[in-house]
């Protein structure tokens, strides 16, 4: 973790990394920026934890099963279900800080605050099929295992669809990106990234079979309409992550192009630099 | 940025913005993933995809690939204009490569409506998914065509904000999606 070079600040004391810690804690006018980071950091891990592993709803289990291996995969799945979702409704918070962090990103280019704004509402929007759906669902259809097996194919179903087949707002919001990075002067991102946001929602777009299909490649969990979009999905992720940490490196809090990176990482002095506080 | 006005001789590797090439490649590991999955299903129902193929007309996808080629040969008009400072004939050539672009969805759109008209629909069978799913997603890119040709037109039309980096890169997308059609085609239509 590096800090701005705002002039203003004492040196960073060597030592322990408790010490230092406590140091960025104190001075550091980036601390807030890192928090986000890191907040999204820790998100991505334990999002991955949480569906892959806990509840076992990545990848996602068959479309086309029937009632009452619906009602067993529930029953597999009981303990998975309820511990994994709790967990997921409680770092849902997160989402907040990382949307923040983007939409700063957006401030921080010579572009209207109108696509910052704009993000903000689509993501905060996009939490609910992109995470809560399926949790609040699959967890209805845990906690009621004694209901009609229909009802519960129909809470599967619906549980699924939700969260593999509605990629519009995702969509949007990449693309509300993608423009601002166009059109920005400052050199936050670079444009590569913005034809990155391009490809990911254009791969957005290929899970809209999911709805129609029961098997195969573009069912739900179909090589197509799952498997390609996620490793389109991982691959942005790790992109905009890598991005961000270094647009908080260069971050000199000024209102001009920002900083390009010394050899070890700090920005370089820029004119626009102003005392964060 | 490099105003036309002031071309100078340019040592650049790639023409354009070397990060439109980035999108270049992101697309092609995208659209090599559908055609490795497409070949994978093809093997193994090589009957169904073979006698429902014989429903596809190729002079329709023969008059498609003309389309588009000729209008990857217009848009590389509109770029040799550019740099030779003949800005209406560039901006003739961006047109004329709009129009094209224009006759290839109308043709395509004509394509789909017969087939359905015929019966053959999204879901009919597996290779028909396949033929609306490739050409509807290339489609889609070709729509986004549009709005980056208007962006070479916008910039080919005022000399204040002409910018050759800008109208090379809009050329790159263009190719590129002459380029995914050229293998669409190969595969959805010619491969047997």
């Amino acid at each position: 973790m590096r800090t701005s070079a705002t002039g203003a600040l004492p040196d960073e004391p060597p030592g322990s990394l408790l010490r230092r810690i406590a140091w960025h804690w104190r001075y550091d006018p980036k601390r807030e920026l890192w928090i986000a980071w890191w907040t999204m950091l820790v998100f991505y891990q334990l999002f991955g934890l949480l569906f892959f592993v806990v509840t076992r709803t990545q990848p996602p289990p068959q479309p086309w099963w029937e009632p009452t291996r619906v009602a067993q995969w529930f029953d597999e799945h009981l303990y998975g279900l309820l511990i994994g979702f709790a967990f997921v409704f409680i770092i849902s918070g997160m989402t907040a800080l990382m949307n923040a962090l983007i939409a700063y990103s957006m401030r921080r280019m010579s572009v209207s605050r109108a696509f910052a704004y704009s993000y903000l509402v689509i993501y905060a929007l996009s939490t609910l099929p992109g995470m809560l759906l399926l949790g609040i669902a699959l967890t209805v259809g845990a906690m009621r295992p004694d209901r009609d097996p229909e009802l519960i194919r129909w809470i599967y179903d619906f549980a699924f669809m939700t969260f593999d087949g509605t990629m519009g707002v995702f969509l949007v919001g990449s693309l509300v990106w993608m423009v601002a990075i166009l059109l920005d002067e400052n050199r936050v991102f670079p444009k590569w990234f913005a034809y990155l946001s391009l490809c990911n929602a254009l791969t957005e777009v290929v899970v809209a079979p999911a709805w129609i299909f029961k098997s195969g490649v573009f069912a739900w969990n179909g090589a197509i309409s799952y498997w390609l979009n996620v490793g389109v999905f991982v691959t942005y992720t790790t992109a905009f992550l890598t991005l961000l940490r270094r647009m908080i490196l260069r971050e000199d809090f000024g209102t001009g192009p920002l900083p390009e990176l010394s050899t070890d990482e700090a920005p370089e002095p820029s004119g626009s630099v102003r005392a964060a506080r | 940025m490099t105003n036309v006005a002031n071309a100078q001789p340019r040592s650049r590797f790639v023409p354009g913005q070397p990060d439109m090439w980035a999108f270049v490649l992101f697309e092609a590991l995208v659209f090599t993933a559908y055609f490795i999955v497409y070949i994978i299903r093809r093997t193994q129902s090589p009957d169904l995809f073979l006698e429902s193929q014989a429903h596809l007309d190729l002079r329709v996808g023969v008059f498609n690939t003309l389309v588009l080629l000729a209008s990857s040969w217009s848009v590389a008009r509109c770029v040799q204009a550019a740099r030779e400072r003949s800005l209406g004939a560039a901006l003739t050539n961006a047109f004329l490569t709009m129009l094209f672009g224009f006759v290839f969805l109308v043709s395509k759109v004509l394509e789909w409506v017969t087939k359905i008209e015929e019966g053959f629909g999204f879901t009919t069978n597996e290779f028909f998914s396949f033929y609306y799913f490739l050409t509807a997603i290339h489609f889609l890119h070709l729509l986004i065509g549009f709005v980056v040709l208007a962006i070479g037109a916008y910039q080919l039309a005022s000399p204040a904000r002409r910018s050759q980096e800008i109208i090379e890169t809009c050329a790159t997308y263009w190719h590129t999606i002459d380029f995914l059609w050229v293998l669409i085609f190969a595969l959805l239509y010619v491969m047997r």
